[in-house]
């Protein structure tokens, strides 16, 4: 049974000649050790030692002096908190089931539907693009449509004679946060698309034809049978999306900045406004210290679900 | 052979690191500036669109004249601001000179940050400049509210102005006489908001921009956002009338979308015919609206000063670009040379002929200059009337950002506009307390 | 039957579904190279118009030259090329005693799992201590800083990645040539080293086509073009001081092209480098 996830058979290790077989291993077992700790060492010093700064940041004041747990209390005063987790919230809410679902319906699409090669090959290589543009350019891209003045979409409807004046899609709160999530969506559908379709792609031939041939329809046929072997990727996709909803921040920089208001002001921006706007850097340290340590602490519980070599 | 391991981890050690470290080494490093009387090059950092313009197009005579390189590194207007403040904490030689706007001024003097230029470099008063450009440049400013840490520090001057831009408004003078109240600009914009035209145009962006438009209106209708004591009074009586006034009455004959414009898509409405009147920065006048090769209504603009409110008067903003010179700079002699050259009278003209906007009085009322730069004679009215300047504040980025947010919501319409008067009042009253303002 | 019926019915409606979607995705695509062609001019009319009445590479012209953004471009290869030197090489002092010597299964398991929570950190929560950090150093405004913490970051993927073109060697390989008489350095730089190139290639284009894209720490750190990155000069031309779309566009075509020609000959092991080696094209 095809998996498309890789689960190896464990580190291939070259087989000592018995006759060295203990000296071998234990060679084996101080080199690796000197190769592993020391550069593990450096790394983990690297990551822990600005943690530690932002750490005495957060129980700092301006002037350098220890307020205690004042900056976090301040930080979960701030009513703009709540507002940009409940963008994020809403933003989360709006692209991964539309990701999800456009990838899932595409890749079956596809898959049950196209018999050339060379068109799926075609298609590919299309759904590769839009995750290779770097965000600052689809930020770009998406303020040539929805800008005001100049957006190509207003400019066209206006043309055309369906709308008499423009529609404001970065000044209208809702409209800001659906335009920053269709840019969302337009990037990553081909994500979903991919992985998905590569798990299609290991179902095998006999059981589908064997399934139709039983008088399976089409929905049937993916529940009992598609759904086997696409629910760990399911998993996979969730979490990767969930997470990348948390560090979204260069699209919506440029085509929003977080407005109108706090309407699209995601957790990244929030965070960066209370740093670079607002320069209150213990209250920033205090955010981001939280952030970190809640992503950490969600990251250990999920890793248990995730369908990843656990070692 | 007895431990085969020892020289492969060592050669795999080495390889590791040889490649680690000429890739930090050899890239760049911090560049060991000895300081030499005369630098090759002077970095400076501007702020990008139509206010550093002309500063471009002077920089080449410079290095022509003096074989000195000028370096001009842009960023837009919010970014600037960061990334100056974030080069200053970090102590950085990058720039040696760097574009201001006037109410940054009050967070870099009291960063201390920038260098005197009245004492380090032997700067004085000149009588062509009306002396509130130089008080502009001042910390702790010379008149006005002083925050409570500056006070009783000795002024210097830490900024020379090279765009002397006063807000001014502009309207379609073939069309109708210049209005001399805000009622005259509200008759008006409900006159000709018809069809393409936009009766007025505000300029609505959330923070900086909706903020710059809006406090003139403020002021002219007698509200202000701070008193003397650092009290926001953004919530009175006269300052609710002026916000009512442009979230309202301005809005109802505005342009559509006034959430989001800036201003250069006000300018380019006007530019395009199709906006009537609206307040203005003389650089967009300069480069857009009398720009021939965009626009279609040059010559059919005429330009004054800030109409007048219920509190009888008009009052200007300023909102000058000054040039200053960072402490952490190793070239603070060359860049002195550098302002001190550029505000030169025979440069200024030549500045001017390029696009700059000065603040020598004695250009501002050439008549030569005036007919191919209409704006001037206002612009020089404006100066010594004495425009109001923005609160001498190191708060005034976090205040702006407030009451621009709120602003924005209120002309979009999310809130009412005493909503966002109160809730303005309420937010920057807790900044400015967090920053200390009231012992 | 109702299944057979769809399927025949389905393919002319699967072809417009497809061709609908494909049209969504050149359509931006294309909105930007056109508006990348256009003169100042043709941005100042009234009305916008659909392809550029008079194309022309002035765009490009002044953003490369006038602008100085080569001088970004050439910071952007060499921050992403050292990056890539630099995680490889780590990423194989790592991978290499996981995968070939006998590191215990709970080091293995600890190191690909810390490696992996890297994935799901969002960037700005890190930005804010390591400015601290890169202030005290010395290091504003320098390529180092980017270099060290792009390193960082793409470090987890490539251990991930490696580990997973390293484990499919079979150790029999290795075996033999040791058996040859060879010693482990020369087994690893003639055998292993070798076998691993096309995927330290993969890798490798991956990691330059994430950092490429980096925007956030570059932002950040960086203050002159002595260190500032592409995607940092293609954001500060989104102003709305003046009216650039031809510009901004033209900028946001060049940081396209580099990554999307680099990722089309990598193309097999994109998802992979998505997934962070977890799906893997056989």
């Amino acid at each position: 049974m095809a998996d498309p996830i890789a689960h190896p058979v464990g580190p291939a290790r070259p087989a000592p000649a018995p006759a060295r077989a203990g000296r071998r291993e234990a060679s084996e077992r101080r080199l690796s050790l000197l190769l592993l700790w020391p550069v593990l060492g450096v790394i983990f010093a690297v990551a822990a030692y600005p943690f530690a700064l932002a750490v005495r940041q957060s129980l700092s004041a301006q002037t350098g002096e220890f307020v205690g747990l004042d900056n976090y209390a301040r930080a979960l005063q701030n009513p703009l908190l709540y507002d940009a987790l409940e963008a994020t919230g809403v933003y989360a809410l709006l692209v991964l089931p539309t990701e999800i679902g456009l990838g899932l319906g595409l890749a079956l699409l596809v898959h049950r539907m196209i018999r050339s090669t060379a068109v799926k090959a075609v298609i590919f290589v299309l759904a590769v693009v839009p995750l290779v543009v770097p965000p600052v350019a689809v930020g770009v891209i998406a303020r040539l449509f929805y800008a005001p003045g100049y957006g190509v979409i207003n400019q066209v409807l206006m043309r055309v004679g369906v709308i008499d004046h423009e529609i404001g899609f970065l000044s209208n709160p809702v409209l800001a946060m659906l335009s920053v999530a269709s840019v969302d969506v337009w990037q990553w559908t081909a994500f979903v698309y991919l992985v998905l379709f590569a798990g299609l792609q290991t179902v095998p031939r006999e059981t589908t034809e064997a399934a139709r041939v039983d008088g399976a329809g089409g929905w049937a046929l993916f529940r009992h049978i598609e759904f086997h072997y696409l629910r760990p990727l399911f998993v996979l996709i969730l979490f990767f999306r969930m997470a990348d909803v948390l560090r979204v921040f260069d699209h919506v920089f440029i085509l929003t900045g977080g407005g109108p208001g706090s309407s699209t002001l995601l957790l990244s921006l929030y965070l960066y406004r209370i740093e670079f706007k607002f320069f209150d850097d213990g209250q920033a340290a205090a955010l981001a210290v939280t952030v970190l340590v809640v992503v950490s602490v969600l990251y250990s519980l999920v890793i248990r679900v995730l369908p990843v070599e656990k070692g | 052979m007895s431990v085969p391991g020892s020289s492969f981890s060592r050669r795999l050690a080495a390889i590791a690191i040889t490649v680690g470290a000429l890739v930090l080494a050899g890239c760049g490093g911090d560049s060991t500036d000895t300081s030499t009387s005369k630098p090759s090059k002077i970095t400076i950092a501007a702020v990008q669109g139509n206010e550093d313009a002309a500063l471009k197009a002077i920089a080449p005579l410079y290095q022509q004249q003096k074989g000195i390189q000028i370096e001009i590194v842009e960023f837009p207007y919010d970014q600037l601001f960061e990334k100056l403040v974030t080069t200053f904490q970090a102590n950085a030689a990058s720039y040696d000179l760097v574009m201001m706007d006037d109410p940054w001024m009050p967070k870099f003097g009291t960063g201390g940050w920038l260098t005197p230029l009245d004492s380090t470099f032997g700067f004085q008063r000149d009588p062509d400049i009306p002396s509130i450009v130089y008080d502009v440049g001042t910390w702790p400013p010379p008149h006005g509210a002083v925050p409570p840490a500056a006070k009783g520090q000795e002024a210097h001057l830490l900024g020379i102005t090279i765009v002397g831009n006063v807000e001014m408004f502009m309207y379609r003078k073939d069309l109708s006489d210049a209005p001399g109240s805000w009622d005259d600009v509200l008759a008006n914009a409900k006159k000709f908001n018809k069809g393409n035209m936009a009766g007025y145009v505000v300029r609505g962006k959330a923070t900086n921009p909706v903020v710059a438009d809006f406090l003139p209106i403020l002021w002219s209708f007698g509200g202000d956002v701070f008193d003397d004591n650092w009290n926001p009074v953004i919530d009175s009586a006269e300052s609710l009338r002026a916000v009512e006034f442009l979230v309202k009455d301005l809005k109802s004959v505005a342009e559509q979308g006034a959430e989001n414009v800036d201003a250069a898509d006000r300018s380019r409405l006007m530019a395009i015919g199709q906006a009537y009147q609206s307040t203005v920065w003389p650089g967009e006048i300069t480069e857009i609206v009398e720009n021939e090769s965009v626009s279609k209504v040059g010559g059919k603009v005429g330009y004054t000063p800030i109409p007048s409110g219920p509190s009888g008067k008009g009052f200007g903003m300023m909102g000058n670009w000054l040039l200053g010179i960072p402490k952490a700079s190793k070239n603070g002699q060359a860049a002195a040379d550098f302002i001190k050259w550029l505000t030169s009278p025979e440069v200024q003209r030549q500045y001017v002929a390029k696009g700059g906007i000065p603040s020598r009085l004695s250009l501002l009322n050439d008549p030569a200059l005036n007919e191919q730069n209409p704006y001037f004679a206002a612009l020089a009215k404006s100066l010594e009337a004495g425009p109001n300047w923005r609160p001498r504040t190191d708060q005034w980025n976090a205040v702006e950002t407030i009451l621009g947010t709120n602003l924005n919501a209120a002309l979009a319409g999310q809130v009412t506009a005493q909503e966002a008067v109160q809730k303005s009042a309420a937010q920057i009253k807790d900044t400015m307390s967090q920053a200390g303002y009231y012992g | 039957m109702a299944a057979t019926l769809l399927r025949r019915r389905g393919r002319p409606l699967a072809w417009l579904v497809l061709g609908l979607t494909g049209l969504v995705y050149l359509l931006p695509l294309y909105w930007l190279l056109v508006t990348s062609l256009k003169s100042k001019a043709e941005l100042y009319r009234g009305t916008v118009t659909l392809y550029p009445h008079a194309p022309t590479l002035e765009a490009y012209e002044r953003v490369l030259v006038e602008r100085g953004f080569w001088m970004l471009l050439r910071n952007s290869l060499l921050v992403c090329g050292a990056t890539v030197l630099v995680t490889l090489a780590l990423g194989l002092l790592i991978t290499y005693p996981i995968t070939r010597l006998r590191a215990s299964p709970r080091l293995r398991q600890g190191v690909l799992n810390r490696a992996l929570s890297l994935r799901f950190l969002p960037p700005v929560a890190v930005v804010i201590p390591y400015f601290a950090v890169v202030r005290t150093a010395h290091l504003y405004d320098t390529p180092q800083a980017l270099i060290l913490i792009y390193s960082l970051f793409n470090l987890p993927f490539a251990i991930w990645m490696l580990k997973g073109f390293l484990d499919e060697i079979p150790a029999e390989i290795e075996e033999a040539a040791y058996t040859d008489g060879g010693d482990r350095w020369t087994v690893f730089r003639r055998v292993l080293l070798p076998l691993a190139a096309p995927g330290l290639l993969a890798s490798g284009i991956i990691v330059f086509t994430f950092t490429w894209s980096e925007f956030l720490f570059a932002l950040i750190l960086t203050a002159t073009p002595r260190s500032q990155t592409f995607p940092v000069g293609v954001q500060g031309l989104v102003t709305q001081f003046e009216v650039i779309w031809n510009d901004m566009a033209a900028s946001g075509a060049i940081a396209m092209a580099l990554p999307l020609v680099l990722a089309l000959l990598a193309r097999r092991y994109l998802v992979a480098g998505l997934t962070f080696g977890v799906i893997r094209e056989k």
